[in-house]
């Protein structure tokens, strides 16, 4: 959407690098000024602006914090699932099918709950857990994107590399990972996006966090319809802000000139 | 005088059942071009694989100036650097443009300067008819100008012996005699070259010898005058008959 507004003389990655400007800029402005924007409106949304702001500030703090330690996770146990050594794999493995066979649900109320019993002295707090859990949530998503964009980068890459002197280090991070993450780009954007929305769940330990802001407010003003149309429209600028970014990556990325 | 730059030892190598290697023992010399052909599945590229340990060897032994071609990744890595190697299907860094794919080994391994590798690379991208293209990607190229490109590579690292690999078998016909051309440049230049290929011409008219691979062993070596002329059995005759000596 944003790519598309840059003269056609434009350089890939000045497009892109416009692109990724324009679009944190528009996110930051549409964070500082949605408590002002909100204030306008009609009650109960008016009088409740401020909370608003801040709940939409919470989730994508949230959102930014775990999704980042996901993508660090992701990367480390994709390399442990392909990983010559067989006990890294099947620890790997293990992590990615209990995270992807249980509830999220389950998972942000265990850390928050269970985890400080079975590890005594460990009491984490509500927003903690919950980076936490959405961490371990979406590191396990996250590894089998990146598994797959590792297992597409040609044989032949890693031999050419190889042959030419290159070291392991060099080879992954010169040769493989930028091929392997470029495939990777597209089921990882789905699965920040998807974050992003799944945030709302730390709401069930106490995150005061968009939902449980929107939550609060209905309850309190019996006015469902308002508040809840406000929080789904708030989170749906947000995931567009979160994809126009998240596009210009992929479009620095694609030397190819694929993506159209 | 010339000297054995690349010694095989009696080099073995099995995929599960099949024996591709049946015990290879042959030296290459310093400035020597060896063209190496015979049907597929002989064990040719076999060789060249092991040579650089792309596919390290059962048992035997293979040394490159003396030194023991072996797991050790400090040797190894130095041994590669000297060793150029060119692909069938080229293999060039996709997500890197063409300059990139040149410099990217002595900025790493030399730790040269962009801007000194850079330099380097485009006397190289010239050398093989490359330099108009060097800020294109892989993708924008023919097949004949990637390999090219995947030459400079190789060369880049200022390889004391280059590893051919079928280097024209995935190229349109049209496109096999600018390879070639680059190839006969760097033989003439002096360049220790092994050379697995079907292309008889380039044996005929480059080769200083001519080696035939048949079920894993080598089944005849000679100059190219009398490997052509007087072929050793009936196998070597029907070979050169097919692929068109």
């Amino acid at each position: 959407m944003l790519l598309a507004l840059w003269p056609d003389h434009w350089s890939r990655s000045q497009r892109s690098n416009a692109t990724l400007v324009a679009a944190l800029v528009l996110m930051a402005l549409v964070l500082s000024l949605l408590g002002q924007l909100l204030s306008f409106f009609p009650e109960p949304i008016g009088s409740n602006a401020a909370l608003f702001a801040d709940g939409a500030l919470t989730t994508l703090y949230l959102t930014l914090v775990s999704g980042a330690a996901g993508l660090v996770l992701g990367t480390g146990a994709a390399l442990a699932r392909t990983s010559r050594l067989a006990w890294l794999r099947y620890v790997a493995s293990f992590y990615i099918w209990a995270i992807r066979g249980t509830p999220l649900l389950v998972q942000i109320l265990f850390v928050y709950f269970a985890l400080p019993v079975l590890v005594p002295g460990l009491n984490l707090p509500d927003f903690a857990a919950a980076v936490v859990a959405l961490g371990l949530n979406v590191g396990a998503y996250n590894a089998e994107a990146i598994r797959a964009g590792l297992l597409a980068v040609p044989r032949g890459q890693t031999e050419a590399a190889r042959a030419l002197g290159l070291g392991h280090g060099h080879v992954f991070l010169d040769v493989v990972f930028p091929q392997a993450f470029k495939i990777a780009l597209p089921p990882l954007v789905s699965n920040f996006v998807a974050l992003l929305k799944d945030s709302s769940l730390a709401y069930a330990i106490g995150v005061v966090e968009l939902t449980n802001v929107g939550n609060r407010i209905q309850s309190a003003t019996f006015q469902p319809v308002a508040t809840l149309t406000t929080v789904a429209i708030t989170y749906l600028i947000l995931t567009t802000l979160v994809t126009q970014v998240t596009h210009a990556v992929e479009y620095r990325f694609d030397v190819e000139g694929r993506a159209k | 005088m010339s000297k054995a730059y690349i010694v095989c030892r009696d080099v073995r190598k099995r995929f599960g059942e099949h024996e591709v290697l049946k015990g290879v023992s042959t030296e290459f010399q310093t400035g020597q071009v060896t063209v190496i052909i015979g049907a597929s599945g002989s064990g040719k590229s076999t060789l060249l694989r092991a040579i650089n340990r792309l596919e390290p060897h059962d048992s035997g032994s293979i040394t490159i100036d003396g030194v023991e071609v072996s797991d050790d990744q400090r040797t190894l890595q130095k041994q590669r650097s000297e060793v150029g190697m060119v692909f069938q299907q080229f293999n060039l860094f996709g997500h890197m443009s063409v300059l990139d794919n040149v410099t990217l080994a002595p900025r790493r391994i030399r730790r040269t300067p962009r801007t000194a590798a850079n330099e380097q690379a485009m006397l190289l991208l010239k050398r093989v008819g490359m330099q108009d293209h060097a800020h294109k990607y892989p993708w924008q190229l023919s097949g004949g100008q990637q390999q090219r490109v995947a030459i400079a590579r190789a060369l880049a690292m200022q390889p004391k012996v280059m590893l051919f690999d079928e280097p024209t078998s995935a190229l349109d016909p049209e496109m096999v005699q600018e390879v070639l051309d680059v190839m006969r440049e760097l033989a003439r230049g002096g360049m220790t070259m092994i050379v697995v290929t079907h292309e008889m011409g380039f044996a005929r008219e480059v080769a200083d010898r001519v080696m035939f691979f048949d079920q894993g062993c080598i089944a005849h070596d000679a100059p190219p005058a009398e490997f052509f002329a007087n072929p050793a059995n009936e196998r070597i005759r029907a070979f050169i008959g097919r692929v068109g000596g």
